[in-house]
């Protein structure tokens, strides 16, 4: 596959804190990539070090192919998730300053300020200074600021934070149309419900290491474990009875809306969908059955908790603690 | 221009020189200062008004016929008793000249007044009664023309003073040499603490609002300090050029008014010095040249210091014990260069001029008396050499720095931090 970005066996360290430790990422051109990970887990420093804004102490970062240097940055927008701007400094000045930072002329870069401005009905705003906006406001024009330059990589880190709903949206449709147009996008959160609309591919960074990496289908299918929901009308006893004879895990949960019973069934590797169905058939009255496909957000508790049963060079007992 | 650094020094310095409160210090200040200095002449000029009489009851009836009134006292003279003056409210003050006072002036004569007596009052009626018992003095020798001898026999001295280890033989004026060093100074510590403090806050505040990321994804932050601390020297600059411009149209207005005549001879012989050195192009040309280069030097060596301080910290009251180790030699500069003021060719003086923490300071107060131009160089040399290693220091701290939030790091901490790859 043609990746845009490769991040080889980075490993990087602070004083007495090692923030990331043999990392491997390869962002594939023209998709949304998520990288997730618990706060702390060295996002933001695998974020710096790809934006040339860090070294890492070992390893390698390619970029289109050749080893990333200064002036790849031009090609890159970055979203901080801190975020701010010059609070004295007009909007328009603003944004034309960051244009010119990136490489753009002063014509282009005025060109392309408007442009984008109109596109997201700002363009009032030009002669307002940053703290006479509010909050949401300041963030659109941090958005405009981060890809007005048209890079090949976008790099955002928590993006909606701090966005209403509408907002938001706008945001997340503006994100998809530069990734039809040919951009790559990083995204950085721990918002899962944003990772599933979004993202093609994830690597989810915890502990200073990259645990899992792989595409969002690819990953959920390989996290699921036979597991079914089932709705039933009648008691709950005889499916349990069914389920001792399947030889199934069976755990009852509450009623759903309907009135109907729910459990979640599951199955030994040898048993297949057929058989359980046909066995929970003449126990009850099946009104349901589904697969149960875990959501990133399951998959990421459980890859980030099961730390304990990785190797001790990363089993930092103080996250070691049972807390689901 | 799409050069980084021009962007971001054009940026720094629009920004401030934009700003009205730049432009505001830049006009008010001069006022100000000129208030300051014109105070305390206006407070005299505004005290004047109120005219004193002073009564004099004369015993020897010589004396009181030669005081002089002024503008401020006024001398009567009355030959009513002592008592019945001091019973009388609207007399202010009685001057009691005992007739032995010719003789014996430390005892016989008492100044009675309500209130105590203001020193110049105290002074003038002093220097008048000795002029006044001078001349009676004189005149009892009864020699003809004794007066005129006297004041003709009175030397007027000068001291012409001329540098002799310059090229050519120059003369000088080593008040003027002091007061421009003293002024030099005082402006070089001005700016480099309100500019330094300046370069420390701003890196404090985008800190703070965590802009610095997203020009740092753009520029090296070692750029973005240099283009920092430039853009804010050049604030500084302007600031001197147009204070320069303010004061030499001042200048040339009221220097011609400064013509020896209204001077006075003492002055004149003096303002001869100043002059031969003010008006010779040759001398102001270079000691400018070096004051600027200095004030460039030392500027950019404390605010690279400055900088690194204001990136490792989070919050302004964190950099307060920081900044001393900005503040605390620049202190000692000044201080030192106090010294050097008053001994510009001392052993002190030349090792203070090379050691780069206190060289800025020291040879502004030296450049005015003339300094030897090896010396000189030398002190450049030591202090640009030091600039660059500093600001790359403070550059790899400031890298480093500008990501750390949190905890105020200890001195230890943040020199570690520039070893950092």
């Amino acid at each position: 596959m043609d990746n845009i970005l490769t991040a080889r066996n980075i490993s990087k360290s602070f004083v007495g804190h090692q923030a990331l430790d043999d990392v491997t990422v390869e962002v594939p051109r023209g998709k949304v990539y998520g990288l997730l990970g618990p706060n702390g887990a060295g996002k933001t420093t695998l974020i710096r070090i790809i934006n040339h804004i860090t070294a890492p102490d070992s390893g390698t970062v390619e970029f289109n192919g050749h080893p990333l240097t200064a002036t790849d940055v031009r090609n890159i927008g970055y979203l901080p998730e801190e975020r701010g701007l010059y609070k004295k400094m007009k909007v328009g000045e603003q944004a034309l300053f960051f244009a010119r930072l990136k490489g753009l002329s002063s014509r282009e870069a005025e060109k392309k300020v408007k442009e984008w401005f109109e596109r997201l009905e700002i363009s009032g705003w030009w002669d307002k200074k940053i703290e006479e906006l509010s909050k949401g406001m300041a963030q659109k024009v941090q958005f405009v600021i981060t890809v007005l330059h048209r890079p090949e990589l976008l790099i955002f880190d928590e993006p909606f934070s701090g966005f209403d709903p509408i907002n938001a949206e706008v945001l997340k449709r503006e994100i998809l149309r530069l990734r039809d147009e040919g951009s790559t996008v990083i995204f950085s959160t721990h918002n899962m419900a944003s990772v599933e609309e979004l993202c093609d591919n994830i690597t989810l960074i915890n502990q200073s290491r990259n645990i899992l990496s792989g595409s969002v289908k690819e990953i959920r299918e390989r996290f699921s474990d036979n597991s079914y929901r089932i709705e039933f009308s009648d008691d709950p006893d005889p499916a349990l009875q069914a389920s001792l004879r399947l030889g199934a895990d069976f755990s009852l949960e509450p009623d759903n809306r309907m009135g109907l019973h729910q459990a979640t069934l599951r199955l030994p590797e040898s048993m297949t969908r057929r058989d359980a169905i046909a066995v929970l058939n003449e126990s009850l009255d099946l009104r349901g059955f589904e697969r149960v496909i875990p959501s990133i957000n399951d998959i990421f508790v459980r890859a980030v908790n099961a730390g304990g049963a990785f190797p001790p060079a990363y089993n930092n007992p103080s996250t070691d603690t049972d807390n689901e | 221009m799409n050069n980084p650094l021009y962007l971001i020094i054009r940026r720094e310095y629009l920004e401030r020189v934009k700003r009205k409160s730049f432009i505001i210090t830049t006009i008010v200040m001069p006022i100000i200062m000129i208030a300051i200095m014109a105070a305390p002449a206006l407070f005299l000029a505004l005290g004047k008004t109120e005219k004193k009489t002073v009564t004099v009851i004369d015993y020897t009836s010589q004396i009181a016929s030669r005081l002089q009134s002024n503008e401020e006292i006024e001398f009567v003279s009355s030959d009513a008793p002592a008592d019945t003056l001091r019973a009388d409210e609207d007399v202010e003050a009685i001057l009691v000249i005992g007739n032995n006072a010719i003789d014996n002036p430390k005892t016989g004569i008492t100044l009675m007044s309500r209130g105590t007596v203001p020193m110049m009052t105290n002074a003038y009626i002093t220097g008048q009664l000795t002029n006044a018992i001078e001349e009676v003095r004189l005149d009892r020798y009864n020699i003809e023309g004794l007066k005129q001898i006297i004041e003709e026999a009175k030397p007027d001295v000068s001291l012409t003073t001329v540098r002799m280890d310059l090229d050519t033989d120059q003369e000088t004026s080593s008040e003027f040499s002091y007061f421009l060093s003293l002024a030099l100074d005082m402006i070089l510590y001005m700016f480099i603490l309100i500019y330094g403090q300046m370069v420390m806050t701003s890196i404090i505040e985008e800190k703070g609002n965590r802009v610095l990321e997203i020009v740092v994804s753009s520029v090296k932050p070692f750029y973005l300090m240099l283009g920092k601390i430039t853009g804010i020297g050049l604030v500084a600059v302007t600031q001197i050029l147009i204070w320069g411009v303010l004061l030499s149209v001042a200048g040339s207005l009221l220097l011609p008014m400064l013509t020896p005549d209204n001077l006075g001879a003492d002055t004149a012989s003096e303002f001869s010095g100043v002059l031969s050195q003010v008006t010779d192009p040759g001398f102001m040309l270079s000691l400018f040249a070096f004051v600027l280069i200095f004030f460039i030097g030392g500027f950019l060596f404390y605010s690279s210091i400055y900088a690194a301080i204001g990136s490792a910290v989070s919050n302004i009251q964190d950099a307060s014990q920081l900044s001393s180790i900005a503040t605390m030699p620049i202190i000692i500069a000044v201080i030192g260069s106090m010294a050097v003021i008053n001994d510009p060719e001392s052993s002190l003086a030349f090792w203070l001029s090379i050691v780069p923490f206190t060289s800025p300071m020291v040879m502004m107060a030296r450049l005015p008396f003339g300094v030897a131009l090896w010396e000189t160089f030398l002190a450049l040399g030591v202090l640009f050499a030091s600039l660059i290693f500093m600001i790359w220091l403070c550059g790899k701290i400031y890298r480093i720095g500008i990501f750390m939030y949190g905890k105020k790091p200890t001195l230890m901490e943040i020199i570690k931090w520039a070893r950092y790859k």
